[in-house]
């Protein structure tokens, strides 16, 4: 029996190798970096400690960059499990061309996240966008979207939200599906009204999925990136940045290697800090049936 | 009695505005690629209008792209890049899972919060590490080198997918085989595997599509033309050359470009979607 466990935990080396070489040097090697001054080509790295860390507590677009990470990770969130679960709670009642409407919903995460911000672009545009030719039928104004930083950030947040919505909405719908018909009827009999009903008896056997969806959420939106780059390429002024884009452009635009690795450990512990604890509150909420 | 004949008229009432609703969702969905295609058939001069259609359709746009070597170009690599991927990924995690979920291990039980973990490790702040990485192997500019990266990256998830639907098989088949006098290799692909089908068409859709759509690393990695994907094409033909910008050319490209996936959709959306259904119960 020993020798057989040992030929199936030999099955594990590719995969062990691969992510040894592909996500365990660049993961050792970045935090590394972290401790270096480092431009990112040249011969010469400085050690110098924590000091890239304490810099970031002193970087005033470090911290205007969190706060846009936040509304990407908890605005996407919440956008995307309402929108989700409104959109599951539709599918699952009985309707025709249901399931056209389901993958029409589905389709734009077929859809590469740079491919639709390139296209978002033109809704949001300040002359000639949809939104603002919309706008003109009734004879109002066009609205810059994109002015100010918190602007085009809350613009990038619901353009990812409405895009990966999809995700949620099938979550839920497996949630939804799984809760056997017969514990909504008991309840009904018993005199709960539809929303009693979904509050009492739908809401707490979708716990499961809720867990789910929220982690993949909150992850997804904390490390959004490309969406932001194709529909407001961070601006106005570095305004919209999201902690992925900020790493990109200290490593290969402001040359500071050191520096943006120190702001990827950073952003790491941020996401495992938030999303742990997280996790651990809705498990505890988990219903058995 | 009466609570349950009242049950379904109530149904009944409140079904137009399920389709009220639907169709506003579905509206809301279609717009963005209505916007592209009305957008693709316009001229430089027109662009300014996105909802009505054009008086002129403009088909030289798509006559361009078509012409335009750089979008096959673009589809080659991504063909191969995604290939490669799907056979690595798929591969390598799905007989990991497998020596996993067998052994017993804590690892089993912990597979989820380490692949949790992983990714919660934002691929970007790895790009100084991978960038480093992947000059000293000389994989910059390397079709190959990609996707091993890709591949490898999927690993975790795919990995986890596989150890909740392995679990699900009795372990007396593995015995049967055993006592039969196959090795674990052989009891993997002649039994497991075959078991695994559904799963495993749903992921090698997944990883074609995520690896079809990837933008970050051959953005970095990819910097010769001869090596981009379809995606950095379209990227290249929106930023326009010489400064000069050509909006309507631009979205024909991006339609043509879009289409391979879209087709993929259409035919399979029914397969993707009951797949996905499916591994989020699990």
């Amino acid at each position: 029996m020993k020798k057989k466990r040992r030929q199936y935990l030999m099955l594990t080396i590719p995969a062990i190798l691969l992510l040894a070489l592909f996500l365990g040097v660049p993961l050792v090697n970045g935090i590394r970096v972290s401790l270096y001054k480092w431009n990112g080509y040249s011969q010469n790295m400085r050690f110098i400690g924590i000091e890239n860390f304490v810099k970031a507590f002193q970087d005033k677009l470090f911290f205007k960059t969190l706060g846009n990470t936040m509304i990407y990770g908890f605005g996407s969130t919440l956008f995307q499990n309402i929108l989700g679960l409104s959109t599951a709670l539709l599918l699952n009642q009985k309707f025709k061309g249901r399931n056209a409407v389901r993958a029409i919903l589905y389709m734009p995460i077929m859809i590469s996240g740079f491919i639709m911000g390139q296209i978002l672009y033109f809704f949001v545009q300040m002359d000639g966008g949809v939104f603002n030719e919309m706008l003109g039928w009734f004879g109002i104004a066009p609205v810059y979207w994109t002015e100010t930083g918190l602007k085009a950030t809350i613009v990038c947040m619901i353009a990812n939200s409405w895009q990966y919505m999809g995700i949620c909405m099938i979550l839920y719908l497996a949630g939804l599906q799984g809760i056997p018909d017969m514990y909504r009827e008991a309840a009904r009999l018993d005199g709960a009204g539809p929303m009693q009903v979904f509050r009492h008896v739908t809401l707490p056997l979708l716990i499961p999925s809720i867990i789910s969806a929220v982690v993949l959420n909150l992850i997804g939106g904390f490390k959004m990136y490309d969406v932001i780059v194709a529909l407001t390429g961070g601006g106005p002024s570095r305004g919209s940045l999201s902690l992925s884009y900020y790493i990109q452009l200290l490593y290969f635009q402001d040359e500071k290697a050191g520096y943006a690795s120190a702001v990827g450990v950073i952003m790491f512990f941020v996401i495992l800090v938030i999303t742990i604890p997280i996790n651990e509150f809705l498990k505890r909420r988990e219903v058995e049936y | 009695m009466k609570v349950k004949a009242k049950a379904p008229a109530s149904l009944n009432k409140s079904k137009w505005w399920y389709y009220l609703l639907a169709i506003v969702f579905v509206l809301s969905y279609l717009l963005p690629i209505y916007v592209l295609l009305n957008l693709s058939v316009r001229t430089v001069q027109t662009m300014s209008e996105t909802l009505p259609l054009p008086r002129v359709f403009n088909w030289n746009n798509y006559e361009r792209a078509i012409a335009n070597k750089d979008v096959w170009m673009g589809f080659i690599n991504s063909i191969i890049i995604a290939a490669v991927t799907i056979v690595l990924e798929i591969t390598v995690s799905a007989l990991a899972a497998y020596g996993v979920a067998r052994s017993n291990s804590w690892l089993t039980r912990s597979i989820r919060t380490i692949n949790m973990l992983i990714m919660m490790i934002p691929g970007i702040a790895l790009l100084v590490g991978t960038y480093g990485l992947m000059v000293k192997l000389g994989m910059v500019n390397s079709l190959l080198g990609l996707a091993l990266l890709s591949g490898t990256g999927g690993i975790p998830g795919t990995m986890f997918m596989y150890v909740s639907f392995v679990i699900s098989i009795p372990q007396a088949l593995d015995e049967a085989a055993s006592i039969d006098g196959a090795g674990v290799i052989r009891t993997f692909f002649r039994i497991i595997l075959p078991q695994l089908k559904a799963i495993t068409v749903t992921r090698v859709i997944m990883t074609a599509v995520g690896s079809w759509n990837n933008y970050l690393m051959p953005m970095f990695l990819l910097t010769n033309k001869a090596k981009y994907t379809i995606i950095l094409v379209i990227k290249a033909v929106f930023a326009g050359s010489n400064g000069v910008k050509d909006v309507p050319y631009a979205c024909a490209t991006c339609a043509i470009g879009l289409l391979p996936i879209i087709l993929l959709y259409l035919f399979l959306q029914r397969f993707i979607i009951e797949g996905q259904l499916d591994s989020s119960v699990k």
